[in-house]
């Protein structure tokens, strides 16, 4: 290898691996051990091929290049990662050495590019195949509702049962900010063509006499400022989805006419004499309990009835468990974005605060609190002291302090960290993060003081 | 008993299901999550013995599983992953007849590369094919024109895996 070409492989942070042609190694340089060691054995004076099965099947070709008949061979974003979620790519050029009969491999460690690349591809092949997959775009939408809870496995299924009866009305219920929203469209986009409408009305957002003129549309002159004739939103969803948020809302002389609309399954615009026919369905949502409201005399029963021919039930935040870290993990990433930081986590104090509190305002009230975390942390990690939960500044069960007094005849330190070390277990059923989190210790800490007292 | 490791190519349009069958094959496992591949990874698996038929030997194949993303371009890099195979699995998907389309144009510049390689076709995605006959011909067709086998896989259930990279097994034989 000339000096020129020495200088320029370090240069470019490229590892060199010289070899004989019998494909054993003579030699590598230390930037190669370098790039290896992230991707296989440690590399040594073995034979090239069971470092880089890559070129079984070429040897012919290699063979020509040592003997400077080719010019060289080349092969891009080798993927040699591994299962442990550590992406490592690398290029590798075959070129003929300047010793005779020996061939010079060139590695150079492409993980970044590799995963740029794949991230632009992703986002190009979902496109497409959520305009054009049916089955892709359910599955899709499915991984749009996050978390691996029991409860939120239910919703899936339950969604994607449904999805098979495109003209099935359901009723979505739960909490505020459980995902009521996110449900029915999940719902929509999942049965019916990409293109197909999704009309959404909040009730309780819209004033009493607009309601009716909303819903069903009207003709010119219907009344005093119908200047034109327009189209309602029964109109607009034909063929698709009509959302009804906040169906509690609605007033008792609207809903009367709301159910004609649906028994029949025709409307007319005010001031029209003429029938439209109504190919839609309704999803209708409400954080009310309907059930208590008919009771009431608040809500039709039989709208009520009519509305409840399926319906679902979005679990609130605090039954979710473990699925709180998912969903605020996935928040960080969308304000990360959105605040152009680089927030990579949250600290052990700041989980524990997340987990522990019970979120009455649900996912809404998650996000707001960690898009207010993201606008005023200067951290790379969220710590509990950035979260402001219901006005009040976190603190975490840790730092809340205990009167601890030792008893006359005194103590042995290390085994009281003992017997704590192996209460925390016990309660958290062995399981090491959540002793730790129990210890306000991180799990490596843990780690280190069970080797410590010999209880690992 | 003869043991010999050939290389072979997963090809085919992007979302066809070409790491899913490999990781079905090689792992036994299925995820429904599509994760775009970049590049190219190699999956090592050792094959039950085979008769070679004229010849009566036992031989048993290693192949080594090339995963290969969907290529846009042909140039030097590409022909260098299809240098040196032995055989390839071509999959379509049977839920979307365009990739259908896309064979072709993927074995002919497989075979420019690697003239002597065997090809398979596959149909992936079994599983939710809903039996389109028109579907169907045409990857019969397809199939003919390379002279070839038409397999059709489910990676989601495991249906037909190990029968197609058998079938290239068989084809393969001998080891040159």
């Amino acid at each position: 290898m000339s000096d020129a070409l020495e200088q320029l492989l370090a240069y470019k942070n490229l590892g060199t691996v010289i070899f004989n042609e019998q494909f054993n190694i003579v030699e590598a340089d230390k930037r190669a051990h370098e790039i290896f060691v992230s991707i296989g054995p440690r590399l040594s004076k073995g034979n090239l091929l069971d470092f880089f099965p890559e070129l079984i099947g070429s040897e012919d070709f290699l063979n020509q290049i040592i003997q400077q008949k080719k010019s060289d061979f080349h092969l891009e974003f080798i993927n040699r990662s591994t299962g442990d979620e550590r992406s490592t790519y690398f290029n590798l050029l075959v070129l003929p050495d300047k010793q005779p009969n020996h061939g010079l491999l060139i590695l150079e460690d492409a993980t970044d590019q590799a995963l740029a690349a794949q991230g632009l591809n992703q986002q190009r092949y979902e496109l497409y195949l959520y305009k054009c997959d049916p089955e892709f775009r359910k599955q899709f939408l499915s991984e749009s509702i996050l978390g691996n809870s029991e409860a939120i496995q239910l919703v899936r299924e339950t969604i994607q049962k449904l999805s098979r009866f495109p003209s099935a009305t359901v009723l979505l219920m739960g909490e505020t900010g459980s995902g009521k929203n996110l449900a029915a469209r999940v719902l929509h986009y999942s049965s019916m063509s990409a293109d197909a409408p999704f009309v959404e009305i909040n009730c309780a957002a819209l004033p009493e006499h607009l309601i009716e003129s909303e819903l069903f549309g009207y003709e010119k002159g219907a009344f005093t400022h119908a200047v034109t004739a327009k189209r309602g939103l029964l109109e607009e969803a034909q063929g698709g989805t009509l959302f009804l948020d906040e169906i509690g809302e609605m007033p008792l002389s609207m809903q009367a006419k709301l159910l004609n609309a649906l028994e029949t399954k025709q409307f007319r615009r005010l001031g029209s004499t003429k029938s439209i026919e109504a190919d839609i369905r309704v999803i209708a949502a409400s954080n009310r309990n309907l059930q208590n409201e008919v009771e009431e005399k608040r809500f039709r029963e039989d709208l009520f009835y009519r509305l409840n021919v399926v319906s679902m039930t979005m679990p609130p935040l605090r039954e979710l468990g473990a699925d709180i870290m998912i969903i605020s993990e996935y928040l960080l990433k969308l304000f990360n974005v959105e605040f152009k930081k680089d927030v990579r986590g949250f600290t052990e104090d700041a989980r524990h605060i997340l987990l522990g509190y019970s979120w009455p305002g649900n996912v809404r009230e998650l996000s707001n609190c960690l898009e207010r975390a993201m606008i005023f942390t200067d951290q790379d990690t969220l710590d509990a002291s950035a979260l402001i939960i219901s006005g009040t500044q976190a603190r975490p069960g840790k730092h809340q302090t205990h009167q601890w007094t030792v008893p006359p005849g005194g103590i042995v330190l290390e085994d009281v960290e003992r017997q704590l070390i192996l209460s925390a277990l016990e309660q958290s059923d062995h399981n090491k993060s959540k002793a730790a989190r129990l210890l306000g210790l991180t799990r490596d800490t843990l780690r280190y003081r069970l080797d410590k007292y010999q209880l690992s | 008993m003869a043991s010999v490791k050939k290389k072979i190519c997963l090809l085919g349009s992007f979302a066809v299901g070409k790491t899913s069958l490999i990781e079905r094959f090689v792992y036994d496992r299925f995820d429904e999550k599509y994760l775009t591949t970049i590049g190219v990874k190699i999956s090592q698996k050792a094959l039950p013995p085979i008769q070679v038929p004229n010849s009566g030997q036992m031989i048993q194949h290693t192949f080594l599983i090339w995963d290969i993303a969907a290529l846009e371009k042909f140039d030097s890099a590409v022909m260098n992953y299809f240098r040196g195979a032995a055989g390839a699995l071509v999959v379509a998907d049977l839920t979307r007849p365009e990739t259908i389309g896309h064979i072709n144009e993927v074995c002919d510049r497989f075979k420019s590369i690697s003239p002597d390689a065997i090809v398979v076709v596959l149909g992936n995605k079994l599983d939710i094919f809903k039996k389109d006959k028109k579907t169907l011909t045409a990857l019969k067709t397809t199939a003919a024109d390379y002279e070839t086998d038409l397999i059709l896989t489910s990676a989601k259930t495991g249906e037909q895996v190990e029968q197609a990279f058998m079938n290239l097994s068989q084809k393969i034989g001998c080891p040159q």
